[in-house]
Parts: structure tokens; C-alpha cells; sequence
């Protein structure tokens, strides 16, 4: 065995040489450093499970071909991911030292990813078309007017949770026509607040008219495409002005709507369109700053820049003042976009406004049983499944007045049902929670744990905490011994990740792998063995979902991803589908205590949330700013991107968990200052398309 | 939300019997349908024996079906009806239930886990789809094939149509990107057909906006308009061509096919004249009820169908996954929590009743079509060939094999309905060669992972 991956080694090494003369694609001490330093960690601490004959999880440090081996960035990924969390080694087994652990993030990050921290690599951001919502914030403040995207244009795709990924925003020819005939009815509502369209403000003669529509119309298209447009545009739109008001029955103003509507149907507003500083000779360099003040107003206002930012990028200041306006941008009151979009998607809060839970049912399974009713329910759905036509007469009264009853059934839970008020309440919970510890700079921890949340009357009661009323959703510190505070405990989470009539632990557990802590399980395996065994073997009850769950987690195939999501979703079973707080599921106490896959024990929620926040506040850290970095760059994070996470972890930690530091920390960032070349010399961009993690590498 | 009485009920049935009223005109006075008769044998592409239109469908329904309920307990042409096929009973004459075909690209293989957007996005295209939350790319959909040999006949070459309109935020299945799961069908392997859910803009698209009898001048000088509003921004496309790189180039070119299309349907407008206006009230927007929204889009799709507007139709009824519950019939659970019924006779019952549920609305459009009088005095139906089914065969074991099928509609005659036929094990893509064959898209050789064309579905 050692004898072959010696010999595998000299073969990677002759490669690595060769490769090094034809151009610089990877670091030349990739494999001296592996098997000098890393490679004898690995054998000590992890081949004992990852080796060619067991492969645990798949992964084998002691590959025949040792190249590719070390070319498998996907692998090195997982393994950097492993190590941050402390996943790996497992809980009982022994365990490099802090140093070891270090040494190897080290050697894959700056060797296997062949990261260079002096000049790294920004990634590549796909041609961004303007989502809905940007859409509408844009239009806004270009034409002042309030277009109802929602329902004119389809949901747009999301990637990685979010809906500012560029190649995932497809325009679909249905899309396109929507752009179009949005523009002409855009247009056709901005007209009077136009200044041509006012009465004497319209030179009469051709000439001077002809000067107006230009210096109108050039410096609107300029304002539409985000950055100074060209004459030949101008005067193609001029152009159009005057052919259209040629036309029999139209006017000098019906040639300036349809020189708007182009525009407004035009790539260049649709598709924020990026460039660089000319003549820059940094491998990467840096965006010019109408782009940067687009990505910027992007970011943090979901819409187009204002004046300020304009005039700065004209006169090419922004940089100079880049910390003074992003200060700005942070305190107007349009980075509450920033606020609900990003909040509202990574904490997933505008999904409890269509989730689909089920008050009825919800809360019947938790009443003593009722045999008469299920009866009259049994036979409702036999009378429903016949054909309308085949239903006597008698039939039809009976169905007409089981389905009323059915439907009465539901008003006995009113009070609990979901409605559009109330789902606003709980989607505002969260925003203004994460907008409260944003604002105020507190620490982002407080998201996890607080002793106080936002509310209104309705959601208070809902929650039976008292001395709340109006609609107004306000800050109110929660009494004693309350089990809520932190995103975790409000009715978004518990809600979206329940199922229509039951909670779901894991789904739950999952939630919070995903978003909370950053370290999503595989998704299951196919041939997923039948969960029935797990009802059979409770015997003389109906049993728990716990005793379900765990007997699902006796089997190997299913334990090492439940057992991580599991315990976690379990912690709040004293939460049902619906949030609302029950001390009993089934007659049967609730049982929300558990162990996390890394060491740590609690016995409910509340212990759950100390430990999220002391020993696992890293985890939590690393996800945020994962999340935040996607949705700001608009693209998935890859290998090449560690070394940044891994440095605004590192802030964000010697901040105290200061949101300010992890947004100016992005901001600043060369993955966000920075674009790679994207045309002219093609040696520059065959090395950047060596550097593009593939699609395999992204994370999640 | 469930529980508020269904909204939109009595806006459709004054809208119904608009519909009716027009069905009882005589059609296809506008159709140019002469253009058919006219060109006789030569002209074979989507037409009946007869020259007229032949119409394809694919309507896609949700997380599989419980197959005992579902398949007959014997072959042939006097089958017995299957508790979830019963409400097809009627249409006996223009059905034929398919078993044994399957999609073995939408098995996990090396992928995992994922079965909903594999089966959801493999449905129409055969393919084995990347899995990636934002690298894209499965491949061209049948119906889209199918648009590009004939597309051109019709103003529309084809129409996307579902009924999932919500936000998509959140994670979808399991790693693959939302856009598998939201869309069946695909122009290229990278760009997926967004379906309208909006049935008034369906509606508008097709006829045009505003009252009866407005809505061809509105046409017409939309059209006019979108002319100049096509030349300026392709100019301005260009110009940025040049300046993106290769994979930005890609993101335009979306925006370039768009134009294409655009102008493709302006000038047919030119080609064909306008199509007559229904006189009828424009639909109202999306019903609260889940059974109303279906019915009022097919709605739609028959007025398509019966104006010639268009050949081909996907329809999305819910997308694979959908968790929705069905209180009308009194189940207040999720579809797919459901389906994954852990074997216990409740639940499968349940799961059951919505795919009986489901079913019924199949029926529902069947009776539409059926009702609606072609130019060759056959019906809709008879010149139709309607495809029903799930990439899911078996939900709670996501098995892709022995999906649940039906192909309804006459196929002009050229079909052999009114049986359960059981094939060994075919791919479901060699019903699609077959159905391009019999409309007369000959040169289709293979689709997807398809071996052969289906050898007697006509």
C-alpha cells in the first residue's frame, strides 16, 4: 500500500512539473506539503475509516491515483467543511490537536485550492437579470410608479435559497413579453408626471425640439441603464422620437413614451450589465464604479442607485468615500429591502405566509378522540370520491350537509387559524428581529437567543403572552421563564417547517443544519427502507413521533444523517405545527432533551439555544456569512471562496458577532470589488476557467 | 386559507356559460382552416386524416398514484375500470390506459436522492438532469421538439400552462435547482418554460385585452407598437453582446429567443389575420379553489384548441412534491407526507382519493373537448391526443418505472383507444416518438433515451 502511493506520488509529481511549465494552475508545493505535513495527520486520525477498503461516506485518503486524489477540490471541500464544524473526527475517537486541524484547512485552502490570499480570485457572477423585486424597487424610483410584479410576472427560480442568483434567473419568452407590455403600461401610468407632457415646456421649434428630446432621453436612459449612455443610443432614440410622432395621429410626446418604453424593454435595464476599470492590468480587477454602485444599491436597497451614488461614480470618488456611503445606505430607510429580502429568504419568513398548515387537523389530533366524527369524515370522502351524476338524490343532501358540518368542524379552531393578519405578524417577527440586531449593531446571536421578540396583540395572544394590544407589532420583553425568544421559538420556523397536520423534527432538525449551522447531512439514500416497522414496534399505543424516530435511527443506512437532525428538531416538540405551545403530545410529556453530534448535551430548548450560541456560535457564524456572501454576489460560494469566509469568521468572532463588521467585511471584499476579465485576452480567462469551482463544489 | 368557501365559483359559472354560448357559434370561420383542406395530403404535419388540426397535450399530475388503485386487473379492451380511472368510464371510446413505461433517467443512479424534481423534469425531456442548485440543464421537452417541426402552423406554437404560482423560496428537492420541479417544459437543456397560472392572461394573450369585440384593435396596435419597441432593443442587445463574456452571452441569447418569438407571432399575425374574438367576458384572475383554478385554465387550453391558436399544450396541475391538502374531499393532510403512508391502509386510502381526485379533473377537460365541434365534424377529443401522468410511479417508494399513464383523445382515428395495454418495461420516451410519427414528424428518430416508437398505440 505505502510502497503504490509512493509511487503514485512521484507520478503526481512529474504531472505537477509538467503542468507548472505550461502555465501556473496549481501551487507547486500541493503535493510536497501533502505528503510531508498533511498527509501523516490524515493517516494518524482519519484512515482508519476513510481508507479503500471501508470508504466511509465515500471518502478514501489512500486513493490509488494520488493526482486525483488531490485534484478532487469537491473533496477537499468536504473535508475543510468537516474539520470547521468538528464533525470529523467523531464524538469518542481521537482527535487532532488545534494546530494539526489548522495545518490542514491551511494546506487545502492555500494548497489544494491554490488560494492566493494577496490577490483572490472574485469568482464569476453571471449577467444578472433584475428579479422581481428589484424590478419593482427599480421601477419605483426611476418612474414613480407602484407596479404590482407579483401579479404581472412569474415567481422567479431561486438558487441556494435565494433569488439574486444570476444563473438560475432565466428570462423565459413569456418573461420577455411581460417586460415588454409592463414597459408600455408603466409608461403609459408615469406620463403626466413627465415634464414634456406639461403644457409649454416643449421647445416649438424642430431643432430646439430636437435638443430637448436628446437631453431628456439621454440623461433618463442613463438613469435606466445605470450608467452614462452613449450618443449613438441617444440619437437612435431621438430617432425613434421623431419617426413615431411622423406618424399619422401621433404627437411629439406619444415619440417620447415609446423612446421610454424601449428603454424600459432594453437588456441594458433588464440585465445589470458589469464593467471593469479600463486599462487595469491586475489580474482581477477591479469594477468600474457605476458597477460598484450598482452592486452596491443592489446589496442594500435592492434597487438602482440614487444621486449621490451617481454623482460620486462620475466624478469616480465612491471608493474614497466607500465607508461613508455605505454608513448612508445602511441608515435610509430603504435598507429594510435588504432586510426582508435577505431575512425574509435565508430565515425562510416569507414562506409562513402561504404554508400550507392546518389548524383543523392540527389541533384535532391533539383533542381526545371523537369516533363519531371520524365516521361522519369517512363517509363524506366516500360520498365525494362518487361522480356528481351518480349521487342520488338523498346522496346529495347527505354529502351537502357532511361537508357543512365538516367545514363547521373547522370554526371550533378560529381562533388558531392562520390568517392573512396573522401570518403578517409572524413574518414581521422575524424581519424585525433581525432588523432590530442589525440597526442597533447588536450581536448576531441575539437572533438565536433574546429575552425579547416583536409582537402585536393578535400574535401575542396567539402566543398567550399578555399585556399586549393593538395591531401595532412592537419590541416587547418577554416575561420570565418564557421558552420564547430567538428566531427558533417564533411561529415562522416552527410553522414552515412543519407538516400540514403534524410537526416535522426533521424537518426541522434540517432547517437549522441548513441555515443555522451551515452543515447540511447528504440527502438521503435511495431505497430509503419503510418507516412501518417504526409504528409496529411501539406495541399497544399509537406511538410518539419520538419513539418513531427512533427506532428509524437504530438502522445504520438511517442514524448517521438522523442522528444529527433528529435531536435538534426533537428540542422543539414542545412547539406544534402551528407554534403554539403544548406540554403534552398524545397524553404522553413532551421530551425535548438530546445530545448534539458534537458532544454537546441539553435538556430543552432552552439549553439548546445556550449551546447554539456559546460552543457552536462559530457554526452559526460561518453559516450567516455564507448566506449573506451568496446573496450579495448573487452566486453559489466555492473552494476558491474559504479563505474570505474563513476571514470574516474570524471578525465577525473578535467583533462579538457585530453585523456591521461581517456587511462592511463583504462589502470591502475582493469578491465583491472585483470581477474577473470578461473578454480580451484569452490566456487570462483559460486560467480563470481552471479557477471556476465546478458545479459539484458549491456549497449546500 | 382552506377553508374559505371557493371564491371564484360563481364568477366561472357566469364565465361557463359565456363559453357555452360560444361553443354553440359556428368556429372556425376564422381559422383559416381551408389552408388544410386546401393542401391536402402533402400538407401531414399535426393534421388528421381528414386535414384537420391534430392537438397534443401533456398534462402532468403530482407525486404518482397508488398503483393497486390505479391499474385495471386485466389487459385488453373489456377491462374492468379501476377505482381511480372510473371517472374515465364515459370517454371508454378515446382512452387508453398505458402500463409499463418508465423513465429510467429519473431513477436516483448516481444522483441520490431527489425524486420529485427528477421526476417533475424528466417527465417531457428523457434526460438525466444535472444536479446542481444553480448549474442547470436537463434537455429539450417533447412538446417543444414537437413546437419546432410545427410551431409555425398556429399563432402560438405552443402554451405552458400550471398551476403553481407561489414564491419559491427555500431549498427545493434535495440539491436540484427549483426550476425542474416548476417547469415541464424546455426549449433548450438550459432554458425551462415558465407556465402562466393566470388565466385571464392566458386568455388575453390569446384574444387580447379588454372588452368583447375591443380586443382585435387592441391586438393589432399592441403589435404595432411591439414592432419599433423589437428593432431599438435589439440593437441595444447587440451592442452588448459584444462587450459579455461566453456564459453572460448565454443569459442574453434567452433574451434574444424571446425577441425571436415576439416577432415570429406578429408576423403571423400578418400571415393568418387575427383571430375572432370569443365575445365573451375576459376570465377572472386565479380562483382561490384549487379544482376551479384547474378547470378555468383548461378552459382556456379548449378555446385554444378550438381556435386553432395552438397545437401544443404542457399543463402542470402541481408540480412534483406539492404537499397540498384537500379539504374539499376532507383530507386535511399533505399529498406527499401522504404518499409516503408507511404501508398503513388510512393513509393509502387517502392517497387513493386524491389521485381519484386528480383523475376527475382529467375527466372534466375530457367532456370539454368532447362537447366542442372540429371543422371535419368529428369532436375535439376525437382530434386530440391528450397525455396524463406522474413521474412517480409508486410515490411512497419513488419508483420511476411502470408510471402511472393514460393517453386519451382519438388521435384524429389514428389511435387504438378504448384498452389497457401493459408493455414490457418501455421507455415512456417511445410514446413520445410514436405520438411525433403520428404527427407526421417522421424524422424523429430517437428522443431522450428512447429505443424504438411504441409499436400499436395507433
Amino acid at each position: 500500500m505505502r510502497k503504490r502511493l509512493l509511487d503514485a506520488w512521484l507520478i503526481v509529481l512529474l504531472a505537477i512539473a509538467v503542468l507548472l511549465c505550461s502555465s501556473a494552475l496549481a501551487a507547486p508545493d500541493a503535493a510536497t506539503g501533502f505528503r510531508k505535513t498533511v498527509e501523516p495527520i490524515l493517516t494518524e486520525y482519519c484512515s482508519t475509516c476513510h481508507n479503500s477498503n471501508l470508504k466511509k461516506g465515500g471518502v478514501a485518503f489512500d486513493a490509488d491515483d494520488a493526482s486525483a486524489l488531490l485534484a478532487d477540490k469537491d473533496l477537499w471541500l468536504k473535508v475543510f467543511k468537516m474539520l470547521r464544524a468538528e464533525m470529523m473526527p467523531p464524538r469518542g475517537k481521537p482527535r487532532p490537536s488545534a494546530e494539526q486541524v489548522e495545518h490542514v484547512v491551511n494546506w487545502i485552502k492555500y494548497s489544494a485550492f491554490a488560494i492566493d490570499p494577496q490577490n483572490p480570485d472574485p469568482g464569476r457572477v453571471t449577467l444578472r437579470r433584475l428579479n422581481r423585486t428589484e424590478y419593482r424597487n427599480t421601477i419605483r424610483d426611476l418612474m414613480g410608479v407602484d407596479f404590482n410584479v407579483t401579479a404581472e410576472f412569474p415567481a422567479d427560480d431561486t438558487g441556494h435559497g435565494f433569488d439574486t442568483i444570476g444563473e438560475v434567473l432565466n428570462l423565459s419568452p413569456l418573461l420577455l413579453e411581460k417586460y415588454i407590455a409592463a414597459a408600455k403600461a408603466i409608461v403609459a401610468q408615469a406620463l403626466p408626471k413627465q415634464p414634456w407632457n406639461k403644457a409649454g415646456s416643449v421647445p416649438g421649434d424642430p431643432q430646439e425640439r430636437r435638443r430637448y428630446a436628446s437631453k431628456v432621453l439621454e440623461a433618463f436612459a442613463s438613469r435606466a441603464y445605470r450608467r452614462p449612455v452613449d450618443q449613438e443610443t441617444v440619437e437612435r432614440l431621438v430617432h425613434l422620437v421623431e419617426t413615431t410622432a411622423a406618424r399619422p395621429g401621433r404627437t411629439f410626446e406619444a415619440g417620447m413614451a415609446q423612446a421610454m418604453t424601449v428603454i424600459l424593454a432594453s437588456p441594458r435595464f433588464l440585465f445589470r450589465e458589469e464593467q471593469t476599470l479600463p486599462n487595469s492590468t491586475d489580474r482581477y480587477p477591479l469594477l468600474d464604479e457605476y458597477s460598484l454602485a450598482s452592486r452596491l444599491s443592489y446589496f442594500l436597497w435592492s434597487t438602482m442607485p440614487d444621486e449621490e451614488l451617481f454623482g460620486l461614480a462620475a466624478q469616480n470618488k465612491l471608493r474614497q468615500n466607500f465607508s461613508a456611503q455605505v454608513s448612508r445606505m445602511l441608515a435610509d430607510k430603504r435598507s429594510s429591502e435588504f432586510i426582508r429580502n435577505f431575512a425574509g429568504q435565508w430565515l425562510q419568513a416569507r414562506n409562513v405566509e402561504s404554508a400550507n398548515v392546518n389548524p383543523f387537523a392540527v389541533l384535532s389530533k391533539e383533542q381526545p378522540r371523537d369516533p363519531k366524527a371520524e365516521q361522519a369524515r369517512t363517509r363524506f370522502r366516500e360520498l365525494a370520491r362518487k361522480p356528481q351524476e351518480a349521487l342520488t338524490e338523498a346522496e346529495k343532501k347527505e354529502l351537502e350537509q357532511l361537508r357543512n358540518n365538516f367545514f363547521r368542524g373547522f370554526r371550533r379552531f378560529r381562533q388558531f387559524q392562520l390568517t392573512g393578519e396573522l401570518r403578517r405578524a409572524m413574518r414581521q417577527e422575524t424581519e424585525m428581529s433581525f432588523e432590530y440586531v442589525v440597526r442597533n449593531d447588536h450581536s448576531l446571536l441575539e437572533l438565536l437567543d433574546a429575552n425579547y421578540t416583536f409582537l402585536n396583540e393578535r400574535l401575542a395572544k396567539y402566543y398567550d403572552i399578555e399585556g399586549v394590544s393593538g395591531e401595532q407589532m412592537r419590541k416587547v420583553t418577554l416575561p420570565p421563564g418564557s421558552p420564547r425568544g430567538g428566531i427558533l421559538t417564533q411561529a415562522t420556523f416552527l410553522i414552515t417547517t412543519s407538516n400540514p397536520d403534524r410537526t416535522s423534527p426533521v424537518k426541522r432538525g434540517l432547517f437549522i443544519l441548513d441555515n443555522i449551522l451551515g452543515t447540511p447531512p447528504p440527502p438521503p439514500p435511495p431505497d430509503l427502507p419503510p418507516l412501518e416497522q417504526a409504528a409496529e414496534a411501539v406495541k399497544g399505543k399509537p406511538p410518539t413521533l419520538r419513539e418513531m424516530l427512533a427506532v428509524h435511527r437504530n438502522k445504520a443506512l438511517c442514524n448517521s444523517c438522523h442522528n444529527r437532525m433528529d435531536p435538534l428538531g426533537l428540542a422543539f416538540e414542545n412547539f406544534n405545527a402551528l407554534g403554539r405551545w403544548r406540554d403534552k403530545e398524545l397524553d404522553q410529556p413532551i421530551e425535548a432533551g438530546g445530545q448534539l453530534l458534537t458532544g454537546e448535551s441539553f435538556k430543552d430548548v432552552r439549553e439548546l439555544k445556550k449551546i447554539l450560541t456559546t460552543s457552536r456560535r462559530l457554526d452559526f457564524y460561518r453559516c450567516t456569512t455564507e448566506k449573506m456572501l451568496i446573496y450579495a454576489l448573487g452566486r453559489a460560494l466555492g473552494p476558491s471562496d474559504m479563505h474570505l469566509v474563513d476571514e470574516l469568521v474570524a471578525k465577525l468572532d473578535a467583533a462579538g458577532g457585530r453585523p456591521s463588521v461581517l456587511i462592511r467585511g463583504i462589502l470591502e471584499s475582493s469578491a465583491f470589488q472585483r470581477r474577473r476579465p470578461s473578454n480580451g485576452q484569452a490566456q487570462r480567462s483559460a486560467s480563470a476557467r481552471h479557477f471556476s469551482p465546478s458545479p459539484a463544489l458549491q456549497v449546500n | 386559507m382552506s377553508m374559505k368557501l371557493p371564491r371564484g365559483a360563481l364568477n366561472r359559472r357566469a364565465f361557463l356559460r359565456g363559453t357555452g354560448a360560444c361553443i354553440a357559434l359556428p368556429l372556425f370561420e376564422s381559422l383559416r382552416t381551408s389552408v388544410f383542406f386546401a393542401a391536402g395530403p402533402a400538407a401531414k404535419l399535426a393534421c388528421t386524416a381528414t386535414g384537420a388540426p391534430l392537438r397534443t397535450a401533456f398534462l402532468y399530475f403530482p407525486n404518482g398514484a397508488i398503483p393497486s388503485a390505479w391499474w385495471p386487473s386485466r389487459e385488453g379492451t373489456d377491462f374492468p375500470w379501476s377505482r381511480t380511472l372510473k371517472p374515465l368510464e364515459k370517454h371508454k371510446a378515446y382512452v387508453q390506459i398505458l402500463g409499463g413505461l418508465g423513465h429510467k433517467n429519473a431513477e436516483p443512479g448516481p444522483d441520490g436522492a431527489g425524486d420529485h424534481a427528477r421526476g417533475n423534469g424528466t417527465f417531457l425531456t428523457g434526460v438525466r438532469l444535472r444536479k446542481s442548485a444553480t448549474d442547470v440543464r436537463a434537455g429539450i421537452s417533447i412538446d417543444q421538439v414537437l413546437a419546432n417541426a410545427y410551431g409555425h402552423l398556429t399563432r402560438f406554437a405552443s402554451l405552458e400552462l400550471g398551476c403553481d404560482s407561489g414564491a419559491r423560496s427555500g431549498a427545493c428537492d434535495s440539491g436540484y435547482a427549483c426550476a425542474y420541479q416548476f417547469n415541464l417544459s424546455w426549449s433548450s437543456p438550459t432554458m425551462p418554460k415558465t407556465p402562466e397560472s393566470n388565466p385571464r392572461r392566458v386568455f388575453e394573450r390569446l384574444f387580447g385585452e379588454g372588452k368583447p369585440g375591443e380586443r382585435q384593435a387592441n391586438l393589432l396596435r399592441r403589435q404595432q407598437e411591439d414592432k419599433s419597441v423589437l428593432d431599438f432593443v435589439l440593437d441595444d442587445a447587440r451592442s452588448m453582446q459584444k462587450r459579455l463574456s461566453p456564459s453572460d452571452k448565454h443569459k442574453l441569447d434567452q433574451y434574444l429567443t424571446g425577441i425571436r418569438e415576439v416577432e415570429a407571432r406578429i408576423q403571423k399575425t400578418e400571415r393568418f389575420g387575427l383571430v375572432k374574438d370569443p365575445g365573451i367576458e375576459t376570465p377572472p384572475g386565479i380562483p382561490a379553489d384549487f379544482g376551479e383554478h384547474i378547470q378555468l385554465l383548461l378552459d382556456m387550453l379548449v378555446l385554444a384548441f378550438q381556435t386553432d391558436s395552438t397545437r401544443l399544450a404542457t399543463v402542470l396541475l402541481a408540480h412534483d412534491g406539492s404537499n397540498r391538502s384537500f379539504d374539499q374531499i376532507g383530507i386535511s393532510e399533505g399529498h406527499h407526507d401522504l404518499t409516503h403512508h408507511q404501508n398503513r391502509k388510512e393513509w393509502i386510502d387517502k392517497v387513493a382519493d386524491i389521485d381519484l381526485w386528480y383523475v376527475q379533473q382529467l375527466a372534466k377537460f375530457l367532456d370539454k373537448l368532447n362537447q366542442v365541434k372540429d371543422v371535419d365534424g368529428q369532436t375535439l377529443l376525437h382530434n386530440s391526443m391528450i397525455v396524463y401522468g406522474s413521474g412517480n410511479a409508486d410515490g411512497n417508494r419513488h419508483t420511476h418505472t411502470n408510471l402511472p399513464i393514460v393517453l386519451a383523445g382519438g388521435g384524429g382515428g389514428a389511435l387504438r383507444t378504448g384498452r389497457y395495454v401493459k408493455y414490457s418495461d418501455q421507455p415512456m420516451t417511445n410514446l413520445f416518438l410514436s405520438m411525433a410519427h403520428v404527427l407526421g414528424v417522421r424524422d424523429l428518430q430517437r428522443f431522450g433515451d428512447s429505443t424504438g416508437p411504441l409499436k400499436d398505440i395507433g
